[in-house]
């Protein structure tokens, strides 16, 4: 394409976004007199994603786990999570926890509900590899990539049977596929006021919580998967199935391990956005899976840096998206995103375009 | 094994179907599955041998129609003298069921005897068993009014996704395309159906026009929608396909205060400070309302024809015809397609698309070609769905739509006609059909027989909310698609020459391994 | 007037720099051969030729007529046709079938044709399907694999048959990228006068990747040496085993 066709093009594109952009939310001139009438709804925006976006990075680093090393889309990871909080809301219902309880009376269930939530997904992810992905190990990419949607339709639909069980779970409330309300324990408490600060900024402990769990989780996966033997053996596993077997690596195990961690991943974030959100329905995990998907794929799909990067960067956009442009459009612009990146960069930001060799 | 022995096993599975379809619709639904399964178990019966003579067609099809008539005779007693009873109906009595049962025996039979007696007709044999299957199709409805069955309503929804399968089909099975967002094009083709002929903007064309324009304007999103994919290979096309799939419905259902200002007037009269300069282009008295939102648009135009009139809503026999057409139309353009140079480049690239594009296809324009024929065909699926329903809302067209017209043509078998067409049967006829039948008569079979047995007052509100088979639908989608990889990954109908492209990889390492 | 020129071919992989500076010539009814050791650049000569990858500089020219960077579809309607080292059939598509494909860009049939099927259309493809079938008995397949699927066939067969869907595009310049590899000396031996064979009956030219030494020696009308990316020699075949620096890279340097 000759140059002045280029720049024909791109002023076409600019023209169009300028004139339809508003239907779906994005009005600049608005948006920036809303910034600038009020810069700190900006900051606090920012917050929110960032928080947001730990939660997806988290989900993120499963299915970047898991395609890092078998080259899958983990498409039933979503609704794994979405068990998670299941899991938790349970165990919230067995101990009998209220909203408000007290941290003394809370910190036991909430314990039991993280390894629980954590032990249920890392289970189901473990057995979902061994039953429906493994036989398939040799088959081409296809087949296990709708092996994984079929998966996550079980679990899907396991959700709503479960959430269908208040005669058993009396938590579970009247309507199985209704959003159940899950306790509210972690304090209120706004950091920076607590701190002296003066500002209309919101962040709260429960924030702060998230925040805290997500990063260790983070850093805990990637010294995991840097520095310890399996970790090696998982990155070697990554490299090149055949050399890691070769070289002794019991390889169908490293796998499993890979779903293992991102089974318990999974779980952790179920519970952490039961807890956040205060609301879990069944079919959350389709839409948190999609746009952790987005993520990871964002930053560059099996890379574990590059998840965090995404799933940070998707939860700022959708924060923004919701306060700037438009609530009810945000789904559209978070994969209108993806689109883009994929199409200019297939690779990812942070990862590599591999080309084939003839 | 032997033609006796494939003949009595066509007729022991289709009589299972056949017994759960008459234990759970009773009347005279033993008759009219009978004469179904009957004319698919003399096919079945003779397929894939050479039947050397009418006799001998005879001979299979009537030995597969008898234990296909078995199934239904006795599934016809239990259901009249126990299962009635049980639901708390009254019980037909034994003869009344023996004489429904043995009516579907005999009609069985009859349809096992009429179709084996063709297949032995040597060089007419194709011929003849298309005008059978053509006056099947054509009779179906009559027969099902008669049999007071109710089963048309259902099957226009099966051959509404039939035509979607067969058009995912040409994009995945040929092309080998992973499309996770094929409702789409659905949306696409229903909603043009809407906006030229309903009073949403008040345009009401002929539906005869309108079904045309909505397979251009889908074909068109095709186009659109598949040129930013060309560079994307599997996993990634399908999360592309998707995301567009999720954006659509989005985009149809926010539509809905549009407002537009012309960009280059609003900079103008903004650095002028002169606001009346700016050009308003729509909506500018109030906010245009382009779809609907959530509501959706209603009512959409319906077809009429000299004679038959304005196609009414509960009158299925029209509508029934005209998607009929609308599918065997297109079944026959796809046959087509497939074997021409241009279903030959779509296998190609399926198989290997760099070795496709040094034998000199244009691999642009015939991925984009494959998207746009396939969204062609949903829609026509779309013109039709929104004149028949007369209203569409965002809702219909979500990712399990697109999961669901997946399935079909992976049970089926991908890249095979006859194979997408019976996993579109199957389907839908288990979502649409049975599996509400089942929850009914379950429901009334608690009710009347097991709750009252029951003491516990938890497991009696777990059974009443949680037994559900409706509930299940998802878990059962599920589990088809898990099993079927599994097990026979080039589905139930493989193409016998051409077995997908699920084996591809395999035969590269091969290949590979040689060359070393 | 020579049919290929290349001029100071480039391709360059990040910082790897795989052809440098490539030039050559190849005239019209030649047999041309490109030997070197593994990784001296030769599949990635034959890309950038056939259009896999766009050189990063150079230039080439097909009979008098710039197609640097052109797309593989359009190489193949001027006249280009290549065969892989790996062999790459449609696997799951009958012998005839892939003939069929090859010869895609000689046929004429577009959409409305396909849906309509004009009595010129089914001309078309039972002319086609005619040429396949002729070209199948011209590598010596025979009609018998017509219907198999190629997967199917042996090693050998899968060759040949690679071989005929190159040739059903009616090339000018056909390429095949290591035609022997795998095969045994009789094998080896059989394909090198069908080699000839093509050149004399289709009047071709043919360029060919080669280890075989007894191969390239034996037909080569023209002899190209690659290392490291570099063209280091080309001639004769005669001239260029003579050639010392040949010699070097294939045995080592000569103790002083």
């Amino acid at each position: 394409m000759k140059r002045w066709q280029k720049v024909l093009l791109y002023l076409a594109v600019i023209y169009l976004v300028l004139l339809l952009g508003p239907v779906a939310g994005l009005d600049i001139p608005r948006i920036l007199g809303a910034i600038a009438q009020s810069p700190e709804s900006l900051i606090q925006q920012l917050l929110v994603g960032l928080v947001n976006g730990a939660i997806i990075a988290i989900i993120a680093l499963g299915y970047t786990l898991v395609y890092g090393i078998i080259e899958l889309i983990n498409f039933a990871h979503g609704d794994l999570y979405m068990l998670g909080a299941f899991t938790s809301l349970t165990v919230m219902g067995a101990f009998g926890l209220q909203s408000g309880a007290t941290l003394q009376t809370s910190i036991v269930p909430l314990l039991v509900a993280l390894l629980l939530a954590a032990v249920v997904c890392a289970g189901l992810n473990i057995l979902t590899e061994r039953y429906a992905y493994r036989p398939l190990r040799n088959a081409p990419r296809l087949a296990p990539l709708i092996s994984a949607i079929g998966m996550s339709f079980i679990f899907l639909n396991l959700g709503l049977f479960w959430g269908g069980l208040r005669s058993f779970f009396p938590i579970m409330g009247a309507n199985a596929a209704a959003p159940k309300s899950f306790p509210d324990l972690l304090p209120r408490i706004d950091v920076l006021q607590a701190l002296g600060i003066q500002t209309s900024i919101a962040f709260t402990i429960k924030d702060l919580v998230v925040l805290v769990v997500a990063v260790v989780l983070m850093v805990g996966l990637h010294l995991f998967v840097q520095y310890t033997r399996l970790g090696k053996a998982m990155r070697a596993t990554a490299q090149n199935r055949e050399a890691a077997r070769i070289m002794g690596i019991n390889v169908e195990q490293i796998i499993a391990l890979t779903f293992l961690i991102g089974g318990a991943l999974a779980g952790a974030a179920g519970l952490l956005v039961g807890l956040y959100n205060n609301t879990v329905v069944f079919t959350m995990g389709f839409t948190a899976g999609l746009r952790a998907f987005t993520a990871a794929v964002l930053g560059g799909i099996g890379n574990i840096i590059g998840a965090m990067l995404g799933g940070v960067l998707i939860g700022v956009l959708s924060a923004l998206s919701d306060q700037y442009l438009s609530s009810r459009w945000t789904n559209a612009w978070v994969f209108a995103v993806l689109v883009v990146i994929l199409v200019f960069r297939p690779g990812g930001l942070l990862g590599e375009n591999v080309q084939e060799k003839v | 094994m032997t033609q006796q022995g494939q003949a009595l096993k066509s007729g022991n599975i289709l009589g299972a179907i056949a017994a759960l379809t008459v234990l759970l619709f009773g009347g005279w639904s033993g008759a009219v599955i009978g004469w179904l399964l009957g004319t698919a178990a003399g096919l079945m019966a003779c397929q894939g041998k050479k039947v050397a003579t009418p006799k001998l067609g005879i001979r299979l099809g009537s030995k597969a129609g008898i234990a296909l008539g078995v199934w239904v005779l006795v599934a016809s007693l239990i259901q009249g003298v126990v299962l009635l009873p049980a639901t708390g109906q009254s019980s037909l009595g034994l003869i009344s069921a023996l004489i429904l049962g043995g009516i579907g025996w005999v009609v069985a039979i009859l349809a096992g005897w009429l179709t084996g007696a063709l297949q032995g007709l040597g060089p007419n044999r194709q011929r003849a068993t298309a005008a059978l299957l053509a006056l099947t199709l054509i009779a179906f409805p009559l027969v099902d009014r008669l049999a007071e069955t109710d089963w048309t309503a259902t099957v226009i929804q099966i051959l509404i996704f039939a035509l979607l399968a067969l058009g995912l089909n040409i994009v995945v099975g040929y092309a080998g395309l992973l499309d996770l967002g094929y409702a789409a094009f659905f949306a696409i083709g229903a909603y043009t159906t809407g906006f030229l002929s309903s009073p949403q903007i008040n345009l009401e064309w002929n539906f005869w026009l309108v079904i045309w324009i909505a397979a251009g304007v889908a074909a068109l999103a095709g186009v659109v929608l598949g040129a930013p994919t060309l560079r994307l290979r599997g996993d990634y096309l399908a999360i592309v396909t998707l995301g567009f799939g999720e954006i659509v419905p989005v985009v149809f259902r926010n539509l809905t205060d549009i407002r537009l200002y012309e960009p280059i007037s609003q900079i103008i009269a903004s650095l002028l400070g002169r606001p009346e300069w700016v050009i308003c282009l729509l909506g500018c008295d109030r906010p245009f309302n382009l779809t609907g939102g959530e509501a959706g648009i209603n009512p959409i135009g319906r077809p009429a024809l000299p004679f038959i009139g304005t196609f009414q809503a509960g009158q299925y026999l029209p509508w029934y015809y005209l998607i009929l057409c609308l599918v065997v139309f297109s079944a026959w353009i796809i046959s087509r397609l497939r074997d021409s140079r241009l279903g030959r480049a779509w296998t190609a690239i399926r198989e290997d698309e760099l070795a496709a594009s040094a034998m000199g296809i244009n691999l642009v324009q015939t991925k984009l070609l494959a998207f746009a024929m396939g969204a062609t065909f949903s829609g026509f699926a779309g013109a039709f769905y929104g004149a028949y329903i007369s209203a569409i809302f965002p809702s219909v067209f979500d990712f399990s739509v697109s999961v669901i017209i997946l399935c079909m043509v992976i049970l089926g078998g991908l890249g095979n006609i006859i194979g997408v067409l019976l996993g579109c049967v199957i389907i839908m006829a288990a979502d649409r059909l049975y599996l509400p039948q089942l929850a009914q008569v379950l429901k009334a079979l608690l009710n009347n027989t097991v709750l009252p047995n029951i003491s516990s007052p938890v497991l009696r509100d777990f059974l009443a909310t949680s037994v559900d088979p409706l509930q299940m639908r998802l878990f059962l989608f599920g589990l088809t698609l898990v099993v079927m990889m599994i097990v026979r990954p080039e589905g139930l109908v493989p193409d016998s020459q051409r077995q997908a492209e699920l084996y591809e990889s395999e035969d590269e390492s091969l290949a590979e391994a040689r060359s070393q | 007037m020579p049919l290929l020129e290349i001029h100071r071919l480039t391709k360059r992989f990040g910082g790897l720099v795989a052809v440098k500076q490539v030039d050559f010539t190849l005239e019209k009814g030649w047999i041309a051969s490109l030997i070197g050791p593994n990784g001296a650049g030769k599949t990635t000569f034959f890309n950038m030729i056939t259009g896999l990858y766009p050189p990063t500089s150079g230039r080439v020219v097909l009979e008098n007529r710039d197609i640097t960077g052109a797309p593989p579809h359009q190489l193949t309607a001027l006249g280009i046709a290549r065969t892989f080292q790996n062999i790459r059939l449609f696997g799951n598509m009958t012998a005839l079938e892939n003939i069929l494909v090859g010869r895609h860009s000689r046929l004429q049939t577009g959409l409305i044709g396909t849906l309509l099927r004009f009595p010129a259309v089914q001309q078309e493809e039972r002319q086609a399907k005619q040429q396949a079938l002729h070209l199948l008995e011209f590598v010596g397949l025979g009609s018998r694999t017509a219907q198999e699927l190629a997967k199917n066939l042996s090693y050998g067969d899968q060759r040949r048959l690679e071989i005929a869907r190159a040739l059903a595009s009616e090339p000018k310049l056909l390429l095949l990228d290591e035609p022997t590899a795998g095969m045994n000396p009789n094998e080896t031996a059989a394909l090198t006068r069908f080699i000839q064979r093509i050149r004399a009956e289709l009047q071709l030219t043919i360029l060919l990747i080669e280890h075989d030494m007894k191969v390239v020696m034996g037909i080569s009308d023209f002899v190209g040496v690659m290392e490291y990316g570099s063209k280091i020699a080309e001639g004769t075949p005669a001239a260029v085993q003579a050639d010392s620096r040949v010699i070097e890279a294939y045995l080592g340097k000569e103790a002083p």
